[in-house]
């Protein structure tokens, strides 16, 4: 049929049709949208100097808030008591922002990040519920259940070409309910009881609890490690990987992708599947961090989701990732939440103060690459 | 390249060791005391938190640091920055704690979270204590809970409206977070007033996740009354918002609709006055950080819980317009009720 007999580049998301010799790896030379795509993931930002790169500003803003918490409250440093849950909600919220950042590679939007970690909490739960697993099959199952959601969204993005904000704000509302319904039947209300065995071990123990002979490890909550595990995969998939490139060529622009061979139409469900793959972790570890499987598990996941990697210097457009500025951005938020926290503001200027501190932190940033490009340099 | 590889590498290598040299846990309790520990009344300092910013907690403020003062206490402070939020609340508990408070009264975002939130406190040497909402569940891992039984308060709540529409007809229920294990009892306290009518009076829909704020309650009222306004012989709310929005909205509409509300908020009691508002059902947030604040103080002076995680129903009064003029005293009388009671019965000291 005539769907054989052309190789031309505009076939189908899902065409393996490729056009002779633009099948080529991603260049790797910094020119075009594939080389800033290359840029942000890489080690190093080439042709930049140091001080624009925006994962330093962050890196001096988060020093000098915590030299000015500390000094105005010296509980700032407070190990068991303010650096420990510090850590385990920069851990969290990391995550939610690996899961964002992975459906902004692509310069979409997964406005379902909070409800997929729901559903993927709920999944989790039932398998402790119903069949007494161990905690590790539940993490699994999570998993597996955020990708899987992850994966329809892309899917229906791919098939209907519709935007994925709509795709995923639907999705949203839909799965809200499907979350409220499936506790209500499976709960009996609105949160597994069950707790399985380690659970309450990951939750409230540091490494320090754990002792080799004299030596114990460092006050790092247990739930640290799985936001690293994250970020070095997300770090290393698009940074290393064939597929993660080609999922940024994608968000830099989904024609040239094409025109290049790559089968857009998965890169786009990769992409989201691996966004969901991580809600569902992120899912998984604040249901441990907060000590049940309930229904509200991912509510308050959409702004930070976002918060995180705009703030490390994820493109809302697309293209470009830093996996290691969204874990600097939620540190961020982080640390501002638990300063102002101590220094007893009351709710409204909490927020205020909040807000106050991130445009100032984004116009430093704004600064710093005009600077940058006033020196001639074009990040 | 090389040195990440090798790093990653480095990673792995240091897990496999510590898993093979088999680390053993160190035993828990060592590293904070607390317990055991009398503290004088002048080293106390108790933060009353709830959810986050509701009129429903106002009252809190006022009432604790009037009790504080009159125990001679460091400190009472009332922090709604948690945002209802469960993430951010032990957040903000946790930085309480870190500057020195050493007592908490607690409205816990989530019900079903909560006994680890305060598991995690007691554990630490403080004292807890469940404010104006209990724990889902059978257990409660604070001191004592003080609290209106909320199936009991929507159960007497929907009695009134039966009993103003006549005992027949139809009646609708508005409330808030349907995920939320209060307002399931809620539903529940709602559905036994009207099984017992034996079918004289239908609950024709249960609208949830209005109690927002009050402008969605507003719109969905609204979008109730066109609908339906004019098969409903009752509503019955059990959530703050609705109440106001559901009081202001039939009377506006002038439909013939027996509201029953919840809480005392000027609208309502007004609309009590003057007729538009059958009842409503009013809590005791006074008695709650009042009787809270001596008790967690008398914790930590040395009292124990005879009766460890105990439920205490804080109190619900039916306010109609025969007792609306006197019903504080009558809360002020529970108040009253409710302090000997921690002194007689519930405290061992």
């Amino acid at each position: 049929m005539n769907r054989k007999s052309t190789a031309t580049p505009r076939g189908g998301p899902e065409t393996d049709v490729q056009p002779p010799r633009l099948d080529a790896p991603v260049p790797d030379d910094g020119h075009g949208p594939e080389g800033t795509a290359a840029e942000r993931v890489g080690p190093r930002a080439a042709g930049l100097p140091w001080w624009a790169n925006p994962r330093v500003g962050l890196v001096v803003v988060i020093a000098v808030l915590v030299l000015g918490f500390s000094s105005a409250r010296p509980a700032f440093l407070d190990v068991e008591l303010t650096l420990v849950p510090l850590q385990r909600d920069i851990a969290v919220f990391a995550v939610v922002g690996l899961a964002q950042l992975a459906a902004l590679s692509l310069g979409h939007m997964n406005l379902a990040v909070g409800r997929m970690a729901a559903l993927a909490a709920f999944s989790a739960g039932l398998c402790y519920d119903r069949f007494g697993a161990p905690l590790v099959v539940g993490l699994v199952v999570a998993l597996v259940v955020g990708a899987l959601v992850g994966a329809l969204a892309g899917g229906i993005i791919t098939a209907t070409g519709v935007n994925s904000f709509v795709v995923t704000l639907a999705l949203d509302f839909g799965l809200l309910g499907v979350v409220a319904l499936l506790y209500d039947r499976f709960a009996g209300g609105v949160a597994f009881s069950v707790r399985p065995p380690g659970l309450d071990a990951l939750r409230s123990d540091t490494f320090s609890d754990y002792c080799a002979g004299s030596v114990c490890g460092p006050p790092v909550p247990l739930l640290v490690p799985f936001a690293l595990v994250a970020l070095l995969a997300v770090g290393l998939f698009f940074g290393r990987t064939r597929q993660g490139r080609e999922i940024l060529m994608t968000g830099s622009s989904p024609r040239a992708a094409r025109a290049s061979g790559i089968p857009v139409g998965r890169r786009i469900v990769t992409a989201h599947a691996l966004s969901g793959l991580l809600a569902g972790l992120a899912g998984f570890m604040l249901a441990t961090a907060n000590g049940a499987f309930s229904a509200s598990i991912g509510e308050s996941f959409l702004l930070p989701s976002f918060l995180a990697p705009v703030l490390g210097g994820t493109l809302l457009a697309g293209g470009a990732v830093s996996a290691f500025g969204t874990v600097l951005g939620a540190t961020l938020t982080s640390v501002i939440q638990k300063g102002l926290n101590l220094l007893q503001f009351e709710a409204d200027a909490l927020q205020i103060f909040i807000g106050v501190v991130l445009v100032v932190a984004l116009s430093l940033d704004r600064i710093r690459q005009v600077l940058a490009e006033r020196r001639g340099v074009r990040p | 390249m090389s040195v990440r590889r090798t790093g990653t590498a480095a990673v792995a290598v240091l897990c496999l060791t510590l898993t093979a040299a088999g680390c053993s846990k160190r035993e828990a309790g060592s590293a904070t005391g607390g317990d055991g520990s009398t503290l004088s009344a002048s080293e106390i300092k108790v933060a009353l938190v709830p959810g986050g910013p509701h009129p429903y907690f106002q009252p809190w403020k006022d009432a604790g640091a009037e009790e504080g003062k009159e125990l001679g206490l460091s400190e009472v402070t009332f922090n709604e920055t948690a945002g209802w939020d469960q993430t951010k609340q032990n957040d903000v508990l946790s930085s309480l704690a870190a500057q020195g408070y050493n007592a908490f009264g607690i409205f816990g975002v989530s019900p079903e979270n909560i006994n680890s939130t305060f598991t995690d406190l007691t554990d630490q040497g403080f004292q807890v204590a469940s404010l104006a909402s209990c724990p889902a569940g059978d257990e409660n891992k604070a001191a004592f809970c003080l609290a209106t039984d909320v199936e009991v308060a929507a159960y007497r709540a929907a009695q009134a409206a039966i009993e103003a529409m006549g005992g027949e007809g139809s009646l609708v229920h508005l409330t808030g977070n349907r995920v939320d294990s209060n307002t399931q009892r809620r539903i529940a306290g709602v559905e036994k007033a009207v099984s017992e009518t034996g079918g004289k009076v239908e609950l024709i829909q249960t609208v949830t996740d209005i109690d927002v704020d009050l402008q969605s309650a507003q719109r969905a009222v609204a979008d109730l009354l066109a609908a339906k306004g004019g098969d409903i012989d009752g509503i019955v709310t059990t959530a703050y918002n609705p109440a106001v929005a559901a009081a202001e909205g039939v009377k506006e509409a002038g439909l013939p609709i027996k509201v029953v509300a919840i809480d005392d908020d000027p609208s309502i009691i007004s609309g009590v006055e003057e007729g538009s508002v059958a009842a409503t059902v009013t809590q005791n947030p006074v008695g709650q950080a009042k009787v809270g604040t001596y008790a967690l103080s008398k914790l930590l002076e040395g009292c124990t819980m005879k009766e460890p995680g105990v439920a205490v129903d804080s109190g619900s009064f039916v306010v109609t317009s025969d007792n609306v003029a006197t019903y504080d005293d009558e809360r002020s009388a529970k108040t009253d009720e409710l302090m000997t009671a921690f002194q007689d019965d519930y405290l061992s000291c």
